[in-house]
């Protein structure tokens, strides 16, 4: 299925390949290359190439290309959902995924990439599982390994195989029983320029960290569950209990793991915790622009707005900027032409306001199009989509666990039109 | 290999490998294997090295072992002998008490893939298949798989094909998984693994157990599968149902495949199916994965193909966002075009002139496209929007712009007027050629509109010597003959100097011959030219055209969950380069006559097979000739919802057409397909068809019957 797997930087050079099956030679990655030259911004090459005797599917993370060699007709989805496990494997035993992680850490790469595909089909993808038959490096231990000579190979079976429950290994231990969850909510919109929203989705997750001796079945239960849609959830949780009781109920994998992800997409659910009042101006003549910026708080349920951040791509023409903010600073990147304006914490009685004159290359026509506001922001202690989790219930084991919920507000692309 | 230093590193490690303080140093030892397998990932060729690495083979590191397979797997066929003295190490190797290690060896044996090591490789194989540890059985599993590409000639031993199959009720599910991957491949010259009804319900019941890459490959295997009776069909289908919903986008549409191929005879249960997967499919639409997110999008393009309101609600979320790839905006705006309606077109135009002045220029011209294309259901606020992107002087949105209205005058002629205003003063922005042949495209067929059109031509003839584009060269010529019959006054003198130029000077032989042609054309007389020139006008009836059909499922089920769908433009294939289009609409000629007298009479009824369906003649008659072509026929069947499958050929006897609809009807349980074929046998036209309720067919026969009745009067 899947032939072989080549790891390209953001320049363009191969720094790592994989086959499983007979070797393809590198030359087969020039036809990526062409269209990679050609796409200049390397977001926009197309995941699917097709060559003369193969198809090249990649995706593209942590500017790393991940290309993968395919020699038959395969489900799209598939070969992309794989390549993404992956790369969400090497986030998860190296902290992140990167060029430079995966160099030095070559030989858990090769292990890993060996036992996910044999003779190009997906063998062992769980991270439990992978964790067990290759341990992740850690400091302490690469120092216990160069004392001793030991190596980061589990040496015992990997029992999770053959249990009926292929995330969680048997026997876990832990002295301090506990169960952490965050939910953490992205707010995706699109504000035109008088205020109204365009398109808004809620994108959540709830991450959880659990620590918790034997084979524990949880049940963790919402105050609102009907908020949701199209949920996605960790294979361990009971999809019919879900179906029918709107509870999640599941025995979990050791560690951290994403419980669930889901969407909130109809608009009138979806608060606006904050409004921006824009005036970007070019002028015909006299090569120069205003801008006034002004933001202030909308709907945040009492919570206060932090990490307040405006981006703004300007135009090409616009040479410099000449600004004042009442709050926080900004910076102008001549070379990207990127204005970045970070505000921090929005004081609802005094707000911040961003104002002054951009001037512009002399003779330069007047930009067409006024650049967009990308906006970043945080509320903590506040799910926007108003989820709430009611309760965790313990089942199986006797001991009583701490048990904790946080909730995170973050901007995901919300974007402003001038 | 072009790496600098490459042969002084493979000397020096060379050095290490076979020192023995080094050798006997493990720490050591291990790190300079790490050293070859570095230098092997940045493409030195370290195959100088191999006698060195089987020896260091040879250990009881699982780590430098798994590190000298990697390297022994890449450059094992360029040193088949040495290769033959790491399969001892191996074979031992599978003996091990621990299962990881065996499960390593046999995978390894099998990496090497070399035909002169088959021999050793079979006994450690057939031993894995039984071993206790499920790892272990997997990888031998997959060995066969391997063992047998790498001699496909050979015959497939009926023992070991027999015990794959009876490995598929291993309690591992991986296992039962390998097992179905490895018989697709051995198998694959009698069509992979035999899927009979045991089988199927055996992997049915199992495939909760699988993790997700099993079960889209179980899903896929048993595409193949055919159930005996409409009962078990519904067993099978109820089973799937949850994996329909799955979170998954692999599964999901896996198990859509699936849907779609059991129910290939049960229309709406696939359109039920496809009603199912919206949600997940618009999830898909929304994943943080960019790629995901497109091949989520060419999916669902092809399921708009059949229900072409599926996403009508939902069309906010294909709006883009700016900082998304061009490649996710274009199909974005492709499934735009196909969600407009009367309530949301003012919003979507909205969108999409944002969308039209977009950094990345094919972005841009797709947006012009599309908008253009809703255009032909909505000219007046299109082109409002298309005259005001002239505006900008843009080079490249002007061209865009003056080709898409070329494209859309040609399907709604009453947007010429309108057209022919905005064209005026835009040839001054133009660069391009596919822009510039749009454009003289346009002031050849409208120039007695256009009052600047033979300054403008003139300013084209002027500068032909310079021109490099062949194209824009023809389509000046033609343009500027046909500007010569409308205004011949003041076109005279530049035709002239343009034929003179094209024939004595031009030195491409297309320009010539063509420039020739037009000579000797006119001197056969200005009418003879009319008529060659001017012959072919599009025909207004064509706009009904325009709303596409919905297709029956079964046209695009097999690529679905396939590369198909995305390749590039596979669907939209009217892409933005091409010529006049004229030359790619077919000739709507008159049709063969049809019959003289109008009388409706049944002939005969039923002749009946089977309960469920009729079949009947019926012979109309036609009071004077429908001279209409296929396509008006077609645009007048379609306004009261029948639609036609195929025509035969125009001025061909006996001359058939084939017909298709349903009728919902509110009393009734079950709607009613109606399959009919019009004949024209140079006497009288009959139909037949085949059906369902008497009702529904009643209905049918007199809407047919007026349909051709308006149609025969309109022309007589």
């Amino acid at each position: 299925m899947i032939h072989s797997l080549f790891l390209i930087n953001h320049s363009g050079d191969i720094f790592l390949e994989k086959h499983w099956k007979s070797v393809i030679s590198r030359s087969v990655c020039d036809y990526f290359f062409e269209v990679k030259e050609k796409a200049v911004d390397p977001e926009n090459v197309p995941p699917v190439l097709q060559t003369p005797h193969h198809y090249l599917i990649s995706i593209y993370r942590g500017k790393l290309f991940f290309l993968s060699v395919v020699q038959t007709e395969v489900p799209p989805l598939f070969v992309i959902e794989f390549l993404h496990r992956v790369a969400d494997t090497f986030q998860d035993y190296f902290g992140e995924c990167s060029e430079g992680v995966i160099k030095d850490n070559l030989v858990t790469v090769y292990e890993l990439l060996e036992e996910m595909l044999d003779n190009g089909f997906p063998l062992a993808t769980e991270s439990n599982v992978l964790k067990e038959m290759i341990r992740p490096p850690n400091i302490l231990r690469s120092v216990v390994n160069t004392l001793t000579g030991g190596s980061n190979v589990g040496d015992t079976l990997p029992t999770g195989q053959l249990s009926n429950v292929p995330w969680r290994r048997a026997g876990v231990k832990y002295t301090n029983n506990e169960a952490y969850f965050d939910v953490v909510e992205e707010i995706d919109a699109i504000l035109d320029k008088s205020g109204t929203t365009v398109f808004a989705e809620i994108q959540g997750v709830v991450e959880a960290c659990v620590r918790l001796t034997g084979m524990p079945d949880l049940t963790l239960s919402f105050m609102n569950p009907r908020l949701l849609d199209d949920m996605s959830f960790h294979p361990c949780v009971r999809f019919k209990r879900w179906e029918s009781e709107r509870v999640l109920s599941f025995i979990p994998p050791d560690g951290n793991f994403t419980l669930m992800t889901y969407h909130v997409s109809s608009q009138n659910l979806v608060a606006i915790p904050v409004y921006v009042k824009q005036n970007i101006n070019f002028f015909e003549t006299g090569s120069c622009g205003r801008l006034d910026i002004t933001i202030g708080p909308k709907q945040n349920m009492g919570k206060t707005v932090e990490g307040l951040m405006v981006t703004i791509h300007m135009p090409k023409v616009v040479l410099s900027a000449n600004l004042t903010a009442t709050q926080g600073n900004y910076t102008y990147d001549l070379t990207t032409k990127v204005l970045v304006w970070d505000i921090g914490k929005l004081n609802p009685q005094k707000l911040p306001n961003l104002r002054g004159s951009l001037s512009m290359q002399a003779g330069a026509p007047k930009p067409e199009e006024n650049p967009s506001l990308n906006i970043d922001l945080k509320i903590q202690q506040l799910a926007i989509s108003g989820l709430k989790v009611s309760r965790l219930d313990m089942y199986g084991e006797k001991y009583k666990p701490f048990k904790g919920v946080k909730y995170l507000t973050k901007a995901g692309k919300f974007q402003v039109r001038t | 290999m072009p790496y600098l230093g490459g042969e002084e590193t493979v000397r020096e490690l060379r050095r290490a490998l076979s020192n023995p303080n080094v050798q006997s140093d493990q720490l050591r030892y291990r790190n300079t294997i790490l050293k070859v397998i570095r230098a092997m990932s940045q493409g030195v060729d370290m195959s100088g090295l191999f006698s060195e690495m089987v020896k260091a083979c040879a250990t009881v590191d699982v780590v430098q072992k798994k590190l000298v397979y990697v390297f022994l797997c890449s450059y094992a066929a360029l040193n088949p002998e040495l290769s033959l003295l790491v399969i001892n190490t191996l074979r031992k190797d599978c003996q091990d008490p621990n299962p990881m290690v065996r499960s390593l060896a046999l995978r390894n044996m099998t990496n090497l893939r070399l035909p002169s090591l088959v021999e050793y490789v079979e006994q450690p194989l057939a031993a894995g298949l039984r071993d206790r540890a499920a790892c272990v059985r997997r990888v031998a599993v997959l060995g066969w798989a391997k063992l047998h590409n790498l001699q496909a000639s050979s015959e497939i031993d009926a023992a070991v094909v027999n015990e794959l199959y009876s490995l598929l009720r291993d309690p591992d599910p991986v296992v039962m998984v390998n097992c179905l991957r490895a018989l697709e491949e051995i198998l694959k010259d009698e069509g992979g693994v035999a899927i009979n009804k045991p089988i199927t319900h055996h992997l049915l019941n199992r495939l909760k157990e699988c993790d997700i890459w099993g079960q889209c490959q179980v899903l896929r295997v048993l595409q193949r599968y055919r159930p005996q009776s409409e009962d078990e069909l519904f067993d099978i289908l109820s089973l799937l149902d949850a994996s329909l919903v799955s979170p998954h986008p692999p599964i999901m549409a896996a198990t859509l495949s699936l849907f779609l191929s059991l129910c290939s005879g049960q229309p709406a249960v696939s359109l039920a199916a496809l009603e199912r997967v919206r949600g997940p499919l618009l999830a898909a639409c929304g994943s943080g994965s960019r790629e995901m997110r497109f091949t989520a999008l060419c999916h669902i393009q092809l399921l708009l193909r059949s229900i072409p309101g599926l996403m009508g609600a939902h069309y906010k979320r294909f709006f883009c966002g700016y900082a998304e790839p061009a490649y996710i905006k274009q199909r974005k705006m492709q499934v735009l075009v196909e969600l407009v309606n009367d309530e949301n077109v003012a919003m979507l135009l909205d969108e999409l002139k944002g969308y039209c002045t977009d950094v990345n220029a094919e972005t841009a011209q797709a947006a012009i496209t599309a908008i253009g294309r809703i255009g032909r259901s909505y000219s007046d606020r299109c082109l409002e929007i298309l005259t005001g992107l002239l505006g900008l002087k843009q080079d490249h949105i002007t061209s865009a712009v003056v080709q898409t209205m070329r494209d859309l005058v040609w399907v709604c002629p009453q947007c010429s007027d309108t057209v022919c205003f905005a064209l005026e003063g835009c040839e001054e922005t133009l660069q391009d050629s596919q822009g510039r042949q749009a454009l003289l495209w346009l002031l050849g067929v409208y120039g007695e509109r256009v009052s600047s059109a033979p300054y403008t031509l003139e300013v084209f003839i002027d500068g032909v010597r310079s021109e490099a584009s062949l194209g824009v060269k023809m389509e000046l010529l033609t343009a500027t003959m046909r500007l010569f019959l409308c205004r011949p006054a003041e076109t005279q003198d530049m035709l002239g100097r343009l034929l003179h130029y094209c024939i004595e000077e031009e030195t491409d032989m297309c320009v010539r011959d063509q420039a020739l042609l037009y000579y000797r054309l006119l001197h056969c007389g200005i009418e003879e030219t009319r008529k060659v020139l001017q012959g072919r006008r599009s025909d207004p009836s064509l706009g009904v055209l325009i709303g596409r059909p919905a297709e029956p499922v079964s046209q695009w089920a097999r690529s679905f969950n396939t590369l198909e769908p995305l390749r590039q433009g596979s669907i939209e294939t009217e892409s933005v380069s091409r010529g006049s289009p004229e030359h790619t609409m077919f000739d709507p000629k008159p049709n063969a006559d049809l019959s003289n007298t109008l009388d409706c009479s049944r002939i005969e009824k039923v002749h009946s097979g089977k309960e469920d369906f009729v079949w009947m003649e019926e012979c109309v008659r036609c009071p004077t000739i429908p001279r209409c072509s296929p396509q008006s026929l077609q645009a007048a069947m379609q306004l009261v919802n029948i639609q036609t499958l195929a025509f035969t050929p125009p001025q061909t006897l006996p001359w058939r057409v084939y017909l298709y609809t349903h009728t919902c009807l509110d009393d009734a349980p079950h709607s009613t397909l109606i399959l009919g074929e019009l004949l024209y046998t140079g006497e009288e036209p009959q139909k037949a068809e085949v059906h369902k309720d008497d009702k529904a067919l009643k209905g049918f026969l007199s809407i047919l019957t007026t349909v051709l009745h308006t149609l025969s009067s309109e022309r007589a």
